[in-house]
């Protein structure tokens, strides 16, 4: 297969390693005020880590050049303590009429999504210049 | 000497302008003449002769273009492939619809390239005089 787009494997995994933060990010957000997640417990904040995985296709060739994409290792839980809110109404709420809330804080959420936003952006970036790189290599001897 | 001979050594960058002689450099004479004519003698670095390049590939022009073709074509399909799953709603993520539409139409721009080289040296030859 000829190899017209070099690097664009990484920047595909790049790009949906991202869009799998922006899932994340939206279920967080989307759970802000979750006060029981499946196990019963209040909704803990989900963060992607990502790790660097080779190119299969680059280490089966042999070509060597060391090209390596990104991927989703784990979606791990943050273990920081949940918010403690006085709600004595809340059919969760304890004796004290303390209801634990998820450990989400909003604003870094939304920092997070611009981040990941950008990093998207900053992906498709790439293969924007890939593709034009190519359109003017094909334009060699014209005129 | 084929006059594309040239052509093929600037596929590849070229520095040897870069390493000029030291001594010329460090006491700041001018390069002589001579000196430059040996620079421009040297043969091309990096491409190969013909005769090998022909051997590796295993095959004719004619059967790696029809693998070329091929190629293309199977790229196109794939393009349609992921498209027509994203838009019946499967889990196809958009940026790799796009990106696989992209090299579809960037490997037939190239394809369509080749065609027209090919035509315009033929046509270069029907034109020469006898």
């Amino acid at each position: 297969m000829i190899n017209l787009l070099n690097g664009i494997s990484d920047t595909t995994s790049a790009l949906n390693a991202e869009r799998t933060r922006m899932d994340v990010i939206s279920q967080n957000i989307a759970n802000v005020n979750t006060a029981r997640d499946i196990d019963g417990r209040p909704f803990q904040r989900r963060q992607v880590v990502f790790e660097t995985v080779l190119n299969q296709q680059q280490a089966l060739a042999g070509a060597g050049t060391g090209e390596t994409g990104v991927r989703v290792a784990r979606i791990e839980k943050d273990q920081r303590p949940p918010r403690l809110v006085f709600d004595p109404g809340h059919p969760n709420a304890d004796e004290n009429g303390i209801v634990a809330m998820p450990n989400i804080n909003i604003h870094e959420e939304m920092a997070d999504l611009i981040v990941a936003s950008r990093a998207f952006e900053a992906n498709l970036a790439v293969v924007r210049n890939a593709r034009a790189m190519a359109v003017q290599t094909l334009m060699i001897g014209k005129h | 000497m084929s006059p594309l001979s040239a052509l093929r050594s600037a596929s590849a960058p070229d520095f040897r302008i870069l390493s000029l002689p030291k001594a010329a450099v460090t006491s700041g004479q001018a390069i002589s003449y001579r000196e430059l004519e040996t620079i421009g003698n040297l043969p091309p670095a990096t491409a190969p002769p013909p005769s090998a390049k022909a051997g590796a590939a295993g095959g004719s022009f004619e059967s790696t273009l029809g693998q070329m073709v091929a190629d293309v074509n199977g790229r196109q399909a794939a393009a349609s492939e992921t498209a027509a799953a994203l838009l019946s709603g499967q889990n196809v993520p958009l940026h790799q619809a796009m990106i696989a539409m992209e090299e579809a139409s960037v490997s037939f721009q190239l394809m369509v390239e080749v065609r027209n080289r090919l035509l315009e040296s033929y046509q270069e030859l029907m034109r020469m005089q006898v």
